[in-house]
């Protein structure tokens, strides 16, 4: 039997991929998931328990909230709405960013100044600032969402990228290749990229996780999705004004943020150990 | 070496300026796509298309943006940010005092993300190749999961709901009558000699405090961890056990200091973004500062607040920026000149 590869055998990559993924389907599936329709409100029954709970109803597994509303639909379908900015935006926000980064740190000199000076300009402001301002000009919805923090995340791939970026292309295979006569083209993409990848790698993944958390707090301030799409942010919000009535209400949404954020960093730290040649050969 | 500081102080107040103009620029840029008029929005509903006409060459609407936003630079550097559309106040009022109460909550946030990012940093590289390593290692991922808004929902179930032992709304206890000298709570009940204002004071602040300063702490811990054991591949940790010096001593007497740099400039970025992180916790506590004034103002679509709070979280991450260098010379004796 052939042995499984390196990223495999890790224990956190296996545990971050399950949560990731269970979260994931369960957002792929949501109309076959979630018991009750999202949007449907009870107002016969509002801020009903669990299930398990004295009191609460079959029909609403998780209880509902403060106008009746399913909290596991809701849940199920908030799970959409945190994969799909999850995913967009990190993809993104990494091409972006990727991009910017091999040419600052293949093409140095002009080309390093300018790209440096605007992430430079990026930073001055805190990420949440600048991906709230950038909503409050785009206007709410998944896709200005992204928007956002493509625009705002990028630098956090740049930054890194760039010095990794410079590190590879002082390897001598690079200058080999040079040598040879080959193009820019094709050294970035047939040298430089393959060590670089890695690093990539598990910078989406990290990314994944901030990008969730973003869209939470973004939804909870309503500056996200549309109020008539379910988002874990905006749940929250809504039982901020039913605390002491029902606690548990807050309870489900902060675990579910928890667990997919728990879930993109087990990944990242783990590819981070697995696909690192520099710590795989420390070893 | 104070020559040296004040250099860099000068450089970096030259490098702020075309960072600052850039950022203002954008700014103004970005907050013109909105879809809203602020000469109709301040004004009641009933006014006349004639009036709102007025009301907009009055504030300078109907330019062409450039001019419009050198008219707004004008204005800002003469300290005047324009009036709130929806507090019908002047802005730089607005954000002077609530700008107090941020500073005062982060930096406490700070000092415990600080205090715990250190310890747990130590405490992290001393278990290392011990059957605790990957649980500490694990638990620190954890800790990296938690965002600071997560924490603050949870004290506020935890200790204001299930156990109620803090308060978790606002700044200051209804029966007392908040002292106004410096806008920071806790040096003006100090110096108006209040003890228990500043205990009712701190108590307030507590619980946002700690919620920040938990999800700051985890990537402190971890970038002191990793350029300890950077630290400990270099030749002088060998020499100082060759000449027979205690681990406990290696660690914390050369090792530590070396490896504190590193994880300086990241408590310097980790900062700034704390700053944004006072936004949503502010609002979940009711605490009067510079997050709820923003995320009320970006409710209400109260344009000239959103710019000047922008602004200031620049300034404030500028200076943090400057700080941090300043401290860096001070550190590390290869940037002194000899």
């Amino acid at each position: 039997m052939r042995p499984l590869p390196p990223w495999l055998s890790s224990p956190r990559v296996v545990a971050g991929f399950a949560i990731v993924a269970l979260i994931g389907i369960a957002a792929l599936l949501a109309p076959l998931v979630a018991p009750n329709d999202p949007q449907e409100q009870n107002l016969v029954s509002t801020l009903l328990p669990p299930a398990w709970a004295p009191g609460g109803a079959a029909a609403f597994p998780l209880g509902t909230d403060s106008l009746g509303r399913c909290v596991l639909s809701r849940l199920v379908y908030g799970a959409r709405v945190a994969m799909t900015v999850a995913i967009f935006a990190s993809l993104g926000a990494m091409l972006f960013g990727a991009v910017l980064a091999h040419l600052a740190g293949y093409c140095g000199g002009a080309v390093d100044w300018i790209i440096g000076r605007a992430v430079d300009v990026w930073m001055s402001f805190p990420p949440v600032i600048l991906s709230l301002i950038l909503m409050v000009g785009l206007g709410v919805g998944l896709r200005n969402v992204i928007l956002a923090i493509v625009l705002v995340d990028w630098t956090r791939f740049c930054r890194v990228l760039r010095a990794e970026v410079m590190v590879t292309a002082r390897r001598d295979y690079v200058a080999a290749a040079r040598l040879v006569g080959f193009s820019h083209w094709r050294i970035l993409t047939r040298e430089i990229l393959p060590g670089t990848f890695p690093l990539i790698i598990t910078l989406v993944s990290l990314e994944m996780g901030i990008a969730v958390v973003v869209e939470a707090i973004l939804s909870f301030v309503g500056m996200s999705v549309s109020a008539d799409q379910a988002a874990w942010g905006q749940m929250i919000a809504d039982a901020r004004l039913s605390l002491y009535e029902a606690p548990w209400n807050l309870v489900f949404p902060i675990l579910a943020i928890f667990l997919a954020v728990l879930g993109f960093n087990l990944l990242g730290d783990g590819l981070r150990g697995t696909l690192d040649v520099r710590l795989v050969e420390a070893r | 070496m104070n020559l040296t500081i004040l250099r860099l102080l000068a450089w970096r107040v030259i490098v702020a300026l075309p960072i600052l103009a850039i950022v203002s620029a954008l700014l103004f840029g970005v907050l013109r796509l909105l879809p809203v008029d602020p000469a109709a929005m301040s004004l009641p509903p009933t006014a006349t298309v004639a009036e709102v006409a007025a009301k907009r060459s009055e504030m300078g609407l109907d330019r062409p943006l450039p001019q419009q936003y050198l008219l707004w630079v004008e204005n800002v550097a003469v300290g005047d940010f324009g009036t709130s559309i929806h507090f019908r106040r002047a802005v730089a009022g607005l954000v002077a005092e609530t700008l107090p109460a941020t500073i005062e909550l982060a930096v406490l946030a700070m000092i415990i993300a600080a205090a715990l990012g250190l310890t747990g940093g130590l405490y992290l590289f001393h278990v290392r190749a011990t059957w605790r390593e990957p649980v500490a290692d694990l638990g620190s991922i954890v800790l990296l999961s938690i965002p600071e808004f997560l924490w603050g929902l949870f004290f506020i179930l935890l200790f204001g709901v299930a156990v109620p032992l803090l308060p978790f709304t606002g700044r200051l206890s209804a029966q007392f009558q908040r002292p106004v000298h410096t806008g920071f709570l806790l040096i003006d009940t100090l110096i108006d000699g209040r003890l228990d204002m500043f205990r009712d004071a701190f108590a307030h602040m507590a619980l946002p405090a700690l919620a920040l300063g938990l999800a700051f702490s985890p990537a402190i811990m971890r970038v002191l961890r990793s350029s300890l054991l950077d630290v400990y591949q270099e030749e002088y940790i060998a020499q100082a056990r060759l000449r027979g010096l205690s681990e406990r001593r290696i660690l914390l007497r050369h090792a530590f200091k070396n490896a504190i740099l590193p994880t300086l400039s990241l408590m310097g970025v980790q900062f700034g973004f704390l700053f944004g992180g006072t936004l949503l916790v502010e609002v979940i506590y009711s605490y009067p500062g510079l997050g709820n004034l923003m995320v009320d103002a970006v409710r209400n679509a109260d344009l000239p607040i959103i710019q000047a709070v922008g602004l200031t979280y620049c300034v404030l991450v500028l200076v943090i920026n400057t700080a941090v260098d300043a401290l860096y010379l001070v550190l590390d004796p290869r940037l002194r000149p000899g």
